[in-house]
């Protein structure tokens, strides 16, 4: 047996220093072979053992004396070193088949030393101290039964397992009364291989063996000693273990299915809510955008295409909660729009131009630079009834004759649906091109300073009816640029066109488009409702006189020159005295019980003294009727 | 067996103090679990004894040497039915005049390691160190559990020991064998009686 070195010295020591013989109860079955020669070998104890703690059995042989092993040729002497007496006894039961010797319970004694000794018939003895030992140290406990093994569980990747075994402590050991307490030992290995796994020794009668792999068959069998001894017992008989697959594919599989079909489930749930109550989730995810809301004004209005009438009503006009405009007309305040003053044309149109020139200076008493953009102030004489056409009223004086035409189209007021739009876009689209002189708005310069005479008609005459006739005095210009003005204001003039034809038809007849102020409502009559109104002779329009009537009577016709101003209810006959100095027109400045209107003495001198006499009402375009009048005409 | 473990309120400062205290609590422990704890200790000691044995050499332990133990002239039962005859109170007692016999031994033995090879003294001391511990507490245990069993169990017999100042190399080895025997024959009756005690509990047994 193996030893350790210190061990060994220990021994070494002891015997050469004590001469003492070694344990019989350990060295009891000590290879006599290896002790003795081969010759000879005596009779001997070959093994004595225990398996209950109650019992013994020793059996022994006879060696090399043949003539010994007949039954009863040796015979089998006990000393049981008891206090009181020690003498040997002979063995109490033979079994001579085993040549074995069986001591029962009743000679069986614990914590008793037993030497053992054998006798011929002639009373040779064969005894050897080694062969003395107590009973508890030579106890090999029989093998636990039942041994069986359960499945455990699996590892996740299904490759290794665990097991449970269990079993039965050995029926001969008395471990219910606590007589004997044995330990177990588990040992396992795979089938056709050599060396045995050794589990932990315990004292359990269960025990787990950890990873064992599928598909392989392995042995398991067991063997039990005595608690705090060191001899064990048989090993039992083995049991096979094998496990081939793993039965938790099904559950897998199941609950795959099972979570699969409760997604799909859930997922048509939420669609069907989702489609069902879309208006509202709608409503809720995505909130609408306020409208704006401006207050005083419908916010019907904001959607395109009614700029016209929400522009009426940010003047101020319709609206009284519109602060925008103060109603005080006659403030200066400058408007700022698209139109510049070409200097060019102006050159070119050395005529015309020395024509404005002298207008304007005779208007605004002042000596301009021809290119010079004269800002007039003429929204707030007209602003009160119509504003967007107010844009129309103010005119650059240094506009050539092209612009003229434009400009006193523009000016004149017209359908608010129609002709605001077309003169926006004509002025855009004449701005555009010629980049252009088509001045809606100008700066005030003065309180003289709105007009071009060249965009004025002169009223001549009132008819009862309400109607205006102008004078046409300021055509014979717009004649010429017709056809400049006529790209321009194309679109506008489509309503217009068999007018214009007509007109031109009718050229011998002075045509004279008088928007009639419809003293009902805030929008002018339509082209419809424009009279023809006739102008008074040339001669008539005189500048001393009072005031001129404007008959709504045709007149001499008018070229083509009319087609610009078709767009407008007011043309302006084609009169070169159109372009006539200052003293072609008038302003309205009231109306006298008689519906008759009231005409300032005309300026025909330089502007400077012409101011207007009544300062408060700013000279307005002809043509527009401002509130008081309009209610003095409808009167 | 630490009384600290059985019973933690007692702290064992004052001697007579902590063993009335102990006495006093005792009574609330149950008697199954003084058993179960002694022959837990029981088992220790045994343990302990073997792997000496082991540790050692078995050839150093002459077991017809020892025949002649300080503790032989005590009368145990020898056998299985004499052990189930023998009543709790008597093995009681025999476990603790066993155990008392072998305390002063152990004290000899203890101080006595220098005798033997220097490669075994340091494994003998250590071994004989954790003896002594084991055997003082379940002495301690013992006197508890006897002091609830009646007057049978508090009787000791005393096996006295013959100490010489120096023993031999030879005496250490009877010692420790005698020692070995003794360890089993308390664990064996401790055993004993654990499981007569469990009754219906064989689990426990």
């Amino acid at each position: 047996m193996a030893l350790s070195p210190s061990s060994n010295l220990l021994i070494l020591l002891i015997l050469s220093s004590l001469d003492w013989l070694p344990s019989p109860g350990s060295t009891f079955l000590t290879d006599w072979d290896h002790t003795t020669s081969s010759a000879l070998i005596e009779p001997h104890f070959t093994e004595c053992i225990s398996r209950d703690q109650e019992t013994f059995h020793c059996w022994w042989s006879p060696g090399s004396f043949q003539n010994l092993s007949s039954p009863g040729a040796l015979r089998v002497f006990y000393l049981k070193k008891e206090p009181p007496t020690s003498q040997w006894k002979e063995c109490p039961e033979y079994i001579h088949s085993n040549r074995e010797c069986f001591f029962d319970e009743a000679h069986t004694s614990i914590w008793i030393t037993y030497c053992m000794q054998l006798r011929t018939q002639n009373n040779i003895t064969y005894f050897n101290e080694d062969d003395c030992f107590t009973v508890e140290n030579i106890v090999r406990p029989d093998p636990p039964v039942n041994l069986n093994w359960t499945l455990l569980n699996t590892s996740p990747s299904g490759l290794n397992y665990d097991v449970m075994i269990n079993w039965e402590p050995p029926p001969t050991a008395d471990v219910r009364l606590g007589w004997m307490r044995v330990e177990y030992e588990l040992q396992y290995r795979e089938r056709n291989t050599t060396n045995w796994e050794a589990l932990d020794i315990q004292r359990q009668s269960h025990q787990t063996i950890y990873g064992l792999r599928l598909g392989k068959e392995y042995e398991v069998h067991i063997r039990c000693r005595m608690q705090a001894f060191i001899k064990f017992g048989e090993f039992s008989e083995s049991i096979f273990i094998q496990v081939t697959e793993i039965p938790s594919t099904e559950s897998t599989v199941h609950l795959t299915l099972v979570l699969v079909f409760g997604t799909v489930g859930i997922l048509i749930l939420i669609m069907l809510i989702v489609i069902s109550q879309q208006n509202r989730l709608m409503i809720f995810l995505l909130p609408p955008v306020p409208a704006p809301k401006i207050k005083g004004i419908d916010s019907e209005l904001l959607k395109k295409g009614k700029l016209d009438e929400l522009n009426f009503m940010l003047s101020g006009r319709g609206m009284d909660g519109l602060p925008i405009y103060a109603p005080d007309f006659y403030q200066d305040e400058p408007w700022v729009e698209l139109m510049e003053v070409d200097e060019t044309e102006d050159v070119d149109n050395g005529e015309k131009k020395d024509n404005r020139g002298s207008d304007t200076q005779k208007l605004l008493g002042q000596s301009q630079p021809v290119s010079q953009h004269i800002n007039i102030n003429c929204s707030n004489s007209v602003s009160g009834p119509d504003a967007e056409s107010s844009q129309a009223t103010c005119y650059n004086t240094d506009l050539p004759e092209e612009e003229t035409q434009m400009l006193m189209a523009t000016l004149l007021p017209g359908q608010p649906d129609e002709e605001e739009t077309s003169l926006d876009t004509g002025e855009r689209s004449s701005a555009s091109e010629k980049g252009e002189r088509q001045l809606i708005q100008t700066q005030t310069r003065g309180p003289q300073t709105w007009v071009n005479t060249d965009f004025y008609a002169q009223v001549s005459n009132v008819m009862p009816t309400g109607g205006v006739v102008l004078s046409p005095g300021q055509q014979l210009r717009i004649q010429e640029s017709i056809s400049a003005a006529e790209k321009e204001t194309k679109k506008k003039r489509k309503e217009s066109e068999d007018s214009e034809e007509s007109e031109e038809r009718k050229q011998k007849e002075p045509q004279f488009q008088l928007l009639v102020v419809d003293p009902e409502g805030s929008a002018y009559s339509t082209e419809s409702s424009i009279q023809q109104i006739s102008t008074p002779p040339p001669s008539s329009p005189m500048p001393g006189e009072g005031y001129h009537i404007i008959h709504p009577q045709p007149v001499e016709p008018r070229p083509a020159a009319i087609t610009e101003l078709n767009q407008s209810p007011y043309i302006i006959p084609d009169s070169p005295q159109f372009f006539a100095p200052v003293a072609d027109y008038t302003v309205v400045q009231e109306l006298d019980s008689h519906h008759s209107l009231l005409l300032n003495p005309p300026c025909h001198q330089t502007p400077p003294p012409c101011l207007p006499q009544h300062p408060l009402k700013a000279p307005m375009p002809v043509g527009y009727i401002t509130p008081d009048l309009l209610g003095n005409l409808s009167q | 067996m630490q009384l600290e473990t059985i019973l933690p309120v007692c702290s064992p400062a004052h001697k007579q103090s902590f063993v009335l205290c102990v006495v006093a609590m005792c009574r609330a422990v149950p008697i199954n679990d003084l058993i179960y704890r002694a022959s837990q200790q029981s088992d220790k000691l045994h343990a302990l004894s073997t792997m000496l044995t082991q540790e050692l050499g078995s050839e150093a332990f002459p077991i017809d040497r020892v025949l002649a133990c300080h503790t032989s002239s005590l009368q145990t039962p020898t056998d299985k039915e004499q052990a189930l005859q023998v009543s709790e109170s008597d093995l009681l007692s025999l476990a603790r005049s066993l155990l008392q016999a072998w305390s002063d031994p152990l004290e000899v033995l203890s101080s006595s390691t220098n005798v033997l090879p220097y490669s075994a003294q340091s494994t003998l001391s250590k071994t004989i160190q954790k003896m002594q511990e084991h055997s003082k507490d379940l002495k301690d245990g013992l006197d508890i559990l006897s002091s609830k069993m009646g007057p049978a169990a508090q009787t000791i017999t005393s096996l006295p020991f013959i100490q010489t100042n120096e023993i031999g190399q030879d005496k250490i080895t009877k010692l420790l064998s005698c020692f070995r025997r003794d360890s089993h024959k308390i664990d064996s009756f401790l055993k004993v009686l654990r499981c007569r005690a469990a009754n219906m509990q064989p689990q426990v047994c």
